[in-house]
């Protein structure tokens, strides 16, 4: 089965995920439209920042067993049988906060619904998109690879063969091999240092 | 539907990207492909890249960033991005303006062989504009102090731009109000830069005024000076006939492109090719004779004076070498796809850059001065003229044939074919047989399908009798739908069809490159000065149903602050802040008499314009 793969070592922070994510979530669907709809569509996917300011695009993983899903009592999470995705039903939440308390990962937010009703919100894998045969949004805006979408153990498979060319080329030759983010990323480490000694 | 046929309404394009593909060509369509989904902060106008503090960007849904670092919130932001937007096309217009005043202040030093007074009845009553005492001087010593006191224009040492007087009085006067008379070319740009800097204008109205001030000093300052020197020096268009579209490059001869905005440039180039030599040396190469095709507003400039034919325009670039028959393409400056010379590389075409502000990969820099530019445009010629023994001639593939294209209305041609005065035109919209006049400019933009939103949406004005004038793209798309022969008549409603049947003109006006923009500023000036009346209250319009670039967005501005309202086909990316977006579409209405709406569909685009000039027909007490 597919899922959104994350390769947080590719990520660049520039939020283009949580731009489609909300525009794919919105009534028009329009990204020119939907910063003016009456209840504003929110983002599902969050950007985490280390101390070191390396980020991790953060989502639902849609577990299996989901412990969201066992924690709601009124049973509005629930698994849709022919994707495998946990989605939640608005309708049914009492916004107790048992299902944020559950998660793992800390992605559940809650927030308003088109139909003005707050409930728990987070991402449903962009299950429409999904059935017309479309990757979902996020990935599909991720332009550096930090987001994938893909069968996992196809990507662990290719991640062997990666690490195993690593070890015969020497991890340590590959290492010096800086491209500009990675450039980046050691700029932003030092400066991160610095200010720690400076406090 | 084919792929391809998706992409243009033109046939030659259609077939020259079949073949770019088979040859493994990389085109403009395919890198949008690959860039998208675009970013969407920056199409909502709200990231903002000015100081080191960021990058930061707003987040529209509002859970995320209010502010950026500094504090500015999506109005400031906003503002601050489409200034300098507006900024960046007005210096792009006033330098290539300052080029020709270079060129003008060295025709009267006599340092730039090869270049002349062409119009110096135009030289004379530029110069009178300027308060330049002409009598008893020749030519040159007039050029030389007509170019000093341009060059002033460009300073600081006047409180206002020379040409802003060709304005109506009532414009100037509620400009002045506004304070948003421009005080010097160079200064507004100057800044825009400063105000937009950290820290230093923050009040969004305030901002987009003085953008409003630095467009006005491209409209009524850059643009029209280069156009009104370009007349000068290569003389002032007169109507003629000339060829669009890849058929125009010749399959026996040698195809020489020149691409870019500058007339300097191809001028030169011109004489070279017509040179007796360089034609014995062709046919020694086995070539009939030498051939020399433009593209975008460089081909604008010799079309409308030398009647050389154009090859296509902005998105036709890369596609003019798949045909494999162009020996060399020379180009100058804007608009160039940094991609050209990477396209050249798989074919034989020779690519020269010619200017010290415009280099690029993969071409070979041979540097134009006023002074050595005869020289170094026979040293190109030749050069291309011995690549034609380098050709593939079983891989050279012209789609289509050329299309007749009449061109060279230049407002004096204008007012020549009325018989000295604008009076019978203003008849013909008093009498309701022309009911307003629109100018259709711009670009292409490959999120657009090329060309169809300036042909469809010509097709409908004038098919309302609406008088049509195009510039820069705009004319290679109706040149090419035939929109822009005398015959295209019968095309348009029955009112416009009688005039342009009298006058024997086409419904819709080829006036020139993008520069010249300023041609249509200076008719609707007349035409408001003629009546009496500011210019908000004519029946004109404008549109860009295609734009792409900064310069596209000044004009926009400039003609929206000179009364005119303008639709856009391609969104500018302003909708982060609700309150510019406000402004854009509604509230200068208020300020301005004109303002800004965006319409990507061609008929209802059209359906705007015509209902707009309907009421401005209306207000004038003319019937509809």
């Amino acid at each position: 089965m597919k899922v959104v793969v994350v390769k947080p070592e590719r990520c660049v922070g520039c939020l283009q995920c949580r731009f489609a994510c909300a525009v794919e979530h919105s009534a028009s669907g329009s990204p020119h439209a939907a910063p003016y709809e009456p209840v504003l569509s929110k983002p599902r996917i969050h950007i985490g920042l280390t101390k070191d300011k390396d980020t991790f695009p953060n989502k639902c993983r849609h577990c299996d067993p989901a412990p969201c899903e066992m924690a709601c009592l009124p049973k509005a999470i629930f698994r849709e049988p022919s994707t495998g995705m946990v989605l939640i039903n608005p309708d049914r939440c009492i916004n107790c906060g048992m299902c944020a308390m559950a998660c793992p990962f800390g992605v559940v937010r809650y927030h308003v619904y088109a139909n003005n009703k707050t409930a728990a919100h987070k991402c449903d894998q962009c299950i429409v998109r999904q059935k017309k045969g479309q990757e979902p949004a996020c990935v599909e805006v991720c332009k550096v690879g930090a987001l994938l979408f893909e069968d996992y153990n196809k990507v662990m498979d290719r991640d062997t063969d990666e690490i195993s060319s690593l070890v015969y080329l020497g991890i340590r030759s590959k290492e010096q091999e800086k491209g500009p983010y990675q450039s980046l990323t050691a700029y932003k480490h030092r400066l991160e240092e610095l200010r720690r000694k400076q406090s | 539907m084919s792929e391809y046929e998706k992409l243009s309404i033109c046939k030659d394009a259609q077939l020259t990207l079949r073949k770019a593909h088979e040859d493994g060509v990389e085109t403009v369509w395919d890198r949008l492909k690959k860039q998208e989904p675009q970013c969407g902060y920056c199409e909502l106008g709200v990231s903002c890249r000015i100081c080191v503090m960021g990058p930061c960007r707003i987040d529209p849904f509002g859970e995320g960033p209010q502010y950026g670092v500094c504090g500015a919130d999506a109005d400031i932001i906003v503002a601050r991005n489409l200034a300098r937007m507006i900024a960046a096309g007005a210096a792009s217009h006033s330098d290539h303006g300052r080029d020709l005043v270079e060129v003008l202040h060295k025709i009267g030093e006599g340092s730039a062989p090869g270049y002349t007074i062409r119009d110096a009845d135009k030289l004379k009553r530029v110069a009178a504009e300027y308060g330049i005492e002409t009598a008893g001087l020749g030519n040159e010593d007039i050029a030389r102090r007509l170019a000093e006191a341009i060059m002033e224009d460009y300073g600081m040492k006047k409180e206002q731009i020379t040409l802003i007087n060709r304005a109506p009085k009532q414009r100037r006067e509620l400009w002045k109000k506004l304070k948003v008379i421009p005080r010097g070319i160079d200064r507004e740009t100057s800044e825009t830069m400063h105000r937009t800097h950290m820290g230093v204008d923050n009040e969004y109205v305030s901002i987009l005024l003085h953008a409003v001030r630095n467009s006005l000093a491209d409209g009524y300052g850059g643009s029209m000076i280069g156009t009104e020197l370009s007349d000068i020096i290569f003389g002032t268009p007169k109507p003629g006939f000339s060829e669009v579209n890849l058929g125009v490059l010749k399959e026996d001869y040698v195809n020489i492109l020149v691409h870019g905005h500058s007339p300097v440039v191809s001028e030169m180039v011109g004489l070279a090719v017509d040179d007796k030599e360089m034609i014995e040396l062709a046919k020694s190469m086995g070539a009939k004779g030498i051939n020399l095709a433009g593209l975008c507003c460089t081909g604008n400039e010799i079309m409308m004076r030398k009647k050389i034919p154009m090859a296509g325009n902005h998105l036709m670039t890369e596609l003019t070498m798949v045909t494999g028959a162009v020996e060399s393409m020379i180009v100058d400056y804007q608009c160039i796809m940094p991609s050209l010379g990477q396209v050249a590389q798989c074919y034989h075409t020779k690519m020269y850059t010619t200017s010290d502000k415009a280099k690029f990969p993969f071409m070979e820099h041979v540097e134009f001065t006023p002074a050595n530019a005869r020289e170094q445009a026979f040293r190109i010629v030749k050069e291309s003229v011995e690549n034609f023994r380098r050709r593939n001639k079983d891989k050279v593939y012209i789609p289509v044939a050329p299309v007749r294209n009449m061109t060279g209305f230049s407002v004096e041609s204008i007012v020549g074919a009325l018989g000295g005065t604008l009076t019978p035109l203003i008849d013909a919209i008093k009498a309701g047989k022309i009911k307003g006049a629109v100018g259709v400019v711009g670009c292409n933009n490959p999120k657009i399908k090329q060309d169809s939103g300036h042909v469809e949406l010509i097709k409908r004005l004038i098919a309302n009798d609406i008088l049509v004038l195009t510039t820069g793209c705009v004319n290679v798309a109706a040149g090419k739908a035939g929109l822009q022969v005398p015959e295209a008549k019968d095309m348009a409603g029955p009112g416009l069809k009688e005039v342009c049947g009298l006058l024997n003109i086409p419904p819709s006006l080829h006036l020139g490159s993008c520069v010249d923009n300023s041609r249509i500023i200076v008719i609707a000036c007349a035409l408001a000065n003629t009546l009496g009346v500011d210019i908000d209250k004519l029946p004109l319009a404008g549109a860009a149903p295609e734009w792409y670039s900064e310069k596209a967005a000044t004009i926009a501005f400039y003609a929206m602050a000179s009364g005119i309202f303008t639709v856009l086909g391609v969104m500018p990316p302003i909708l982060g802040s609700k309150k510019v977006a406000e402004l854009a579409t509604s509230g200068l209405n208020d300020v301005f008499g004109a303002c800004f709406a965006v319409e990507p569909d061609p008929v209802k685009a059209a359906q705007l314009i015509t209902n707009h000039i309907m009421e401005k027909r209306k207000g004038l007490g003319l019937n509809a």
